[in-house]
């Protein structure tokens, strides 16, 4: 088993299982907290970030395969390819991000953190990963913010696309555009993006 | 240069003198909270009778003539309106009679630069945590800006407001904390949204426990949840910005707990954690004064009759310049 990567609250690792390269996500104690805490977190986490995966699929998203779910676990599929913010997204590859985002809106499922260093670019197509942020949310705010992020991240023809692909599935697009407009005036998210 | 600076935000009317980033001085006079907490009008009417002798106390700490003062700086917010207000008229009448520059402090900036200076850091990833704020700080080029902070109230307010709910006297942080000691942990809402948190939700889950579980209990519960929530929310920060120093700052960051968690977060990165004495963690002139020092070598000052209070003046406005 290979260390692959550390985020804040999970390391993730590779390793083949009967063949099939596969990562698990586990999220790591943190000794600062009290055990009671610690324990409840992340396996609450766990099970919700496995669950948001499973329905993401569902919906009709591209997403990583789950093949099974430990206490602190969740072992999936490796769909390789390269993440959004390190490649050339072709118009059709940024339409089809769109239109999964749609859809998991439409489905009742927000990620929480979808910027381009959350999208694989793979030969199969994009891939939404880490849904460690997401929440089970039909809320406007929840869905402007989603799209926010996204829009901070990549540049504007790549968010036209997006956008295009977007407000032809979701049927509630306009409300979510207002919501949208009202959260870039708040002073706060004008500044909050990194540098 | 020697730099006279007056914080009175809220319960503390303080005066510091800080003469080329030394602190010489560092007097306070606060206002007494009862049950009800702190009220508006009498918090200034006490301010405004401790003002003349914390500005003597301060100068004979530092063994300073006001001829000595080469500039006056006063926390233009963000606080309770009356109570800047004292600050300021002591300010202003201060820098007319003795002739000199005035600047106008944000109060959280203040509380991040003592603590950097004390802690000798030079690029800090910041947690703010006082009564009325709750904010996770960086410095980018020539201003601050907030990656994260809470939704609603400010930790500190919501552990007094506990500390109140509960009858525990005197009603703020430190006693919450004691009482804490040796208690079990009952469940609690943990709100944590990427870098931001939330406190309300648990203050009144924690309120309507009161006559099922002991207050040692729910101070124990609400102090571990809502510490390991800032320390989540900060470690995300840290991550993403890729910081290699940490401060804790703020009135909060009086806490013991809260700054052994943050310094076992920091080991497991292998980050520098620091922060500043308790004296100057808690609202203090000598914060105003350093940073008044800084912004008038770098030529910040303001016009008399320019100056003004805001009692939202957030931290993400002030423009400063680059390191």
């Amino acid at each position: 088993m290979e260390r692959v990567n550390e985020g804040a609250e999970s390391i993730m690792y590779e390793t083949k299982i009967a063949g099939v390269p596969m990562l698990i996500k586990f999220r790591n104690k943190k000794l600062w907290r009290i055990d009671k805490i610690d324990e409840e977190l992340r396996e609450r986490r766990t099970r919700k970030e496995a669950k948001l995966l499973i329905y993401a699929k569902k919906a009709g998203a591209a997403v990583p395969g789950v093949a099974a779910i430990g206490k602190y676990s969740i072992f999936m599929q490796k769909v390789g390819g390269k993440l959004l913010k390190d490649s050339k997204p072709s118009a059709h590859d940024m339409q089809t991000i769109g239109r999964y985002l749609a859809l998991l809106h439409a489905n009742g499922i927000t990620h929480g953190d979808f910027t381009s260093a959350n999208i694989l670019l793979t030969k199969n197509g994009p891939f939404i990963i880490d849904f460690g942020l997401g929440v089970f949310s039909n809320s406007e705010e929840e869905k402007a913010l989603d799209l926010l992020l996204l829009e901070r991240s990549i540049s504007k023809k790549d968010y036209a696309n997006v956008r295009k692909a977007y407000t032809s599935i979701a049927k509630d697009h306009l409300t979510v555009t207002k919501r949208l407009n009202e959260i870039k005036k708040r002073g706060r998210y004008q500044t909050r993006t990194l540098a | 240069m020697a730099v006279l600076g007056i914080e009175s935000s809220a319960h503390t009317f303080g005066v510091g003198i800080v003469e080329e980033g030394r602190v010489v001085a560092n007097a306070k006079a606060m206002y007494k909270i009862g049950s009800k907490g702190m009220i508006p009008r009498e918090v200034a009417e006490t301010h405004i009778a401790n003002a003349p002798n914390v500005i003597q106390e301060a100068l004979k700490e530092a063994g300073m003539k006001f001829s000595d003062i080469d500039g006056i700086g006063y926390t233009k917010g963000p606080g309770i309106g009356y109570c800047l207000h004292v600050g300021m008229l002591s300010a202003k009448t201060l820098a007319k009679k003795l002739n000199v520059p005035i600047t106008q402090v944000n109060h959280g900036i203040g509380h991040m630069e003592i603590a950097k200076s004390r802690a000798k850091l030079k690029d800090p990833l910041a947690l703010y945590v006082s009564g009325g704020n709750s904010q996770i700080l960086k410095k980018y080029g020539e201003s601050y800006r907030v990656l994260g902070e809470t939704f609603d109230i400010g930790i500190g307010n919501m552990l007094d407001s506990l500390a109140r709910s509960l009858k525990l006297y005197p009603a703020w942080g430190s006693t919450v904390e004691k009482t804490a000691e040796g208690g079990k942990y009952v469940e609690m809402p943990y709100t944590v949204k990427g870098m931001d948190f939330s406190f309300t939700g648990m203050l009144t889950h924690a309120s309507k426990m009161k006559d099922r579980k002991s207050d040692k209990d729910i101070c124990f519960s609400v102090q571990e949840t809502a510490y390991a929530m800032l320390t989540e929310a900060t470690e995300r920060a840290l991550l993403l910005t890729n910081s290699k120093e940490l401060c804790v700052c703020g009135g909060v960051a009086q806490s013991h707990r809260l700054k052994r968690m943050l310094q076992g977060m920091a080991d497991e990165h292998g980050i520098t954690f620091g922060y500043a004495e308790d004296t100057f963690n808690a609202d203090n002139g000598a914060m105003i004064a350093l940073m008044a020092e800084q912004m008038l070598k770098h030529g910040i000052k303001t016009k008399l009759q320019d100056c003004t209070i805001e009692q939202r003046y957030r931290i993400d406005e002030v423009k400063l310049w680059k390191e």
